[in-house]
């Protein structure tokens, strides 16, 4: 009797060890944005948080119920950061283009970096305002300031190569916000953009996303500085439509590089109102807004309305649209989930074809 | 001094005269004048150092470049529809849509454009002042050759885009149709775009025609390639983006200056730099080329 009540002890331990090492290993994913053959996928999403309301997404439609706040910060006074990790290396392109720089030869670099520039202060980023974190009671809403962008740093000094991990991005991240100062990690992001022939290596393998974003913590990241939010930023051209290239834009060119911004946006606005990338540490929730089957703002309104060419996206409310930026010219982006839409439902909204007031 | 200049000025003037063709076809080219080599220059009495020198560029002429439409395979996972400035056999020559034959009385409709991106012959000066023409070789699928099994009229339709600044910009479109019948298995259909005056002499990174086809059918709607599918686009032989470019201490032109170009000569004033030796850098562009970086020492005296 005792022998076996010693065995079901230590076997009961064994579970618990098992059970909170998997649980800090199995958990944990980055945020991903899914192509749109891998919508809804659910190898692609962290677990759903609690009873699941609500099933995956349909593609190219919104993900309904309304998204809650889980304890963590948001960027208030967001500050986005742009790497580009060894554009201007030998071998970073298999092509040049007349008239563009070596390290861009498609222009991405240079429309990634004016998108942010230019992403402050619009309509689609005004979405974030009604998102906030709580500080000793208070709740702080989330900003939409005219100026997110904090610098870019072409890197041609640290080596990059094809396949990266997650960690190596990670430690790019990092090397990033010692190349910026970056002091209030709180309210900055990085975003590791990757050259065409250097990329991730399950963007490589076909895994189904565009991009992900993520939260540094040392069971995740060992060695790398806790605290910093980091996008994984593939070269979303090598997925062609998959990742959105002319998907609002159908000109050869036009729309050539819809998917930089649409992608990227994706990630940034996430990372605005989810920093900590839905991470529970030691019981402690470190996740800003998303809902309760743990899909973010962009998550529940990604690709919606793509029929890749069959009609204009824009024709179905929240559905991928052009914006006019604070520069006056126009990004394709993706819509946001707005809790605050559809009288309090909540829609996709912010990129002008948000659902039709009626009485 | 200063007839020193015009007199160099006019030498080269005279030399690009007598050898026009030789000069046309070099690239930018620039030489610094002044100050001149090893120059001691008083910052006591020059706050603004005066910079000068020639330019050369080659001269735009009328040209025309043909790109054909070609195609490496069909229905393969590396297709690679183009437009290349040269010709050959393609392994997609004459590739179609089998599955949106519907025939007489229905639309089929290729749907799946297909688009043409240039691979060559950029970058390109664009002369909107003259149509971009061209030829879309129609094929009507021949079961027993010469008869073909095609009937109907067909719509061609082509739209030419620029990449111009990074950006894709419209340059124009048609549609032309055709009378298919049993009788004939290929329709050159001759097309014409007048241009988007915006993009009057301006350098172009890229092209793309994208070829639609649709109409009442029934195995035709397939583009012959291998030479028999181009478009003529007018262009210039050199851009009419002409400057020079000056620098001082700096061989990157990280900063650089934009001269004053007035015919052959160029000229710019910079605050005179501090006491020392100093190196002038001077360099030409046409449009995307850039010339040979010319160099001047010279010293800043008390």
């Amino acid at each position: 009797m005792k022998l076996g009540a010693v065995v079901l002890t230590v076997v009961a331990l064994l579970l618990a060890v098992g059970t909170g090492a998997s649980a800090d290993t199995i958990l944990h994913k980055p945020i991903y944005m899914p192509d749109t053959t891998h919508v809804g996928a659910a190898a692609l999403q962290p677990p759903p948080v609690c009873c699941a309301p609500a099933g995956p997404p349909v593609a190219g439609e919104p993900a309904p119920v309304n998204m809650a706040y889980f304890g963590g910060h948001v960027q208030v006074t967001p500050k986005i950061y742009l790497v580009f990790w060894g554009w201007g290396e030998p071998g970073a392109f298999d092509h040049t283009t007349p008239g563009m720089p070596a390290d861009d030869p498609d222009g991405a670099a240079a429309r990634m970096t004016a998108f942010v520039k230019a992403m402050g202060g619009t309509a689609w980023a005004g979405s974030q305002t009604q998102y906030y974190e709580t500080v000793n009671g208070q709740n702080v809403n989330i900003q939409n300031p005219t100026n997110v962008f904090g610098g870019v740093w072409y890197d041609d000094t640290n080596p990059i190569h094809d396949n990266v991990s997650g960690l190596e991005l990670a430690q790019e991240a990092q090397r990033a916000v010692a190349h910026f100062g970056i002091t209030d990690l709180d309210n900055s992001q990085v975003v590791v953009a990757q050259p065409q022939k250097f990329n991730e290596a399950g963007f490589n393998s076909g895994a189904g996303y565009c991009a992900w974003h993520d939260y540094t913590q040392p069971q995740y990241y060992p060695g790398v500085q806790p605290g910093i939010s980091f996008t994984n930023m593939p070269y979303v051209l090598n997925s062609g439509s998959s990742c959105g290239q002319n998907s609002v834009n159908t000109g050869f060119y036009a729309g050539r590089l819809d998917g930089f911004t649409i992608v990227m946006g994706h990630e940034i606005e996430e990372t605005i109102t989810d920093p900590g990338a839905e991470d529970v540490i030691n019981g402690v929730n470190l996740g800003g807004w998303y809902d309760y089957a743990a899909y973010e703002n962009g998550d529940k309104c990604a690709w919606v309305g793509y029929t890749e060419g069959v009609a204009p996206p824009s024709t179905v409310p929240g559905g991928l649209n052009n914006i006019t930026g604070n520069d006056g010219k126009q990004y394709p982006v993706q819509s946001l989930w707005s809790n605050g839409s559809a009288g309090g439902a909540g829609w996709c909204a912010g990129a002008g074809d948000d659902l039709p007031v009626t009485g | 001094m200063r007839k020193a200049f015009r007199a160099a000025g006019l030498l080269a003037v005279t030399a690009a005269l007598v050898s026009g063709v030789a000069i046309a076809a070099a690239g930018p080219s620039a030489t610094i004048t002044s100050p001149t080599a090893g120059e001691k220059i008083s910052a006591r009495h020059t706050s603004y150092l005066a910079l000068a020198g020639t330019a050369a560029f080659a001269t735009p002429a009328p040209a025309t470049t043909r790109f054909y439409l070609r195609r490496d395979g069909c229905g393969t996972s590396s297709d690679n529809p183009h437009l290349s400035v040269t010709s050959g056999t393609d392994g997609g020559d004459g590739c179609g849509l089998v599955l949106t034959i519907v025939g007489v009385g229905g639309t089929a409709d290729q749907g799946a454009f297909v688009d043409y991106p240039s691979t060559d012959g950029m970058p390109l000066t664009l002369d909107a002042s003259q149509p971009v023409t061209g030829t879309i070789d129609l094929e009507s699928f021949g079961i027993t050759d010469p008869l073909a099994a095609g009937i109907g009229l067909v719509t061609v339709s082509v739209s030419l885009e620029a990449l111009y600044q990074g950006n894709g910009v419209s340059v124009g479109s048609d549609s032309e149709s055709v009378l298919v019948t049993p009788t004939q298995t290929e329709y050159p259909v001759a097309f014409t775009i007048h241009p988007n005056g915006a993009l009057d002499r301006t350098d172009l990174s890229g092209l793309d025609l994208r070829v639609h086809v649709e109409g009442p059918y029934a195995f035709s709607g397939f583009i012959g390639n291998s030479g028999k599918s181009f478009t003529d686009v007018p262009a210039w032989s050199a851009s009419f983006g002409q400057g020079i470019d000056v620098s001082v201490d700096d061989p990157t032109f990280a900063n650089a200056i934009p001269a004053r170009l007035s015919g052959a000569t160029w000229s710019v004033a910079v605050p005179t730099p501090a006491v020392g030796t100093h190196t002038v850098y001077a360099r030409a562009t046409q449009g995307f080329d850039t010339g040979a970086t010319a160099t001047r020492s010279f010293t800043v005296t008390k």
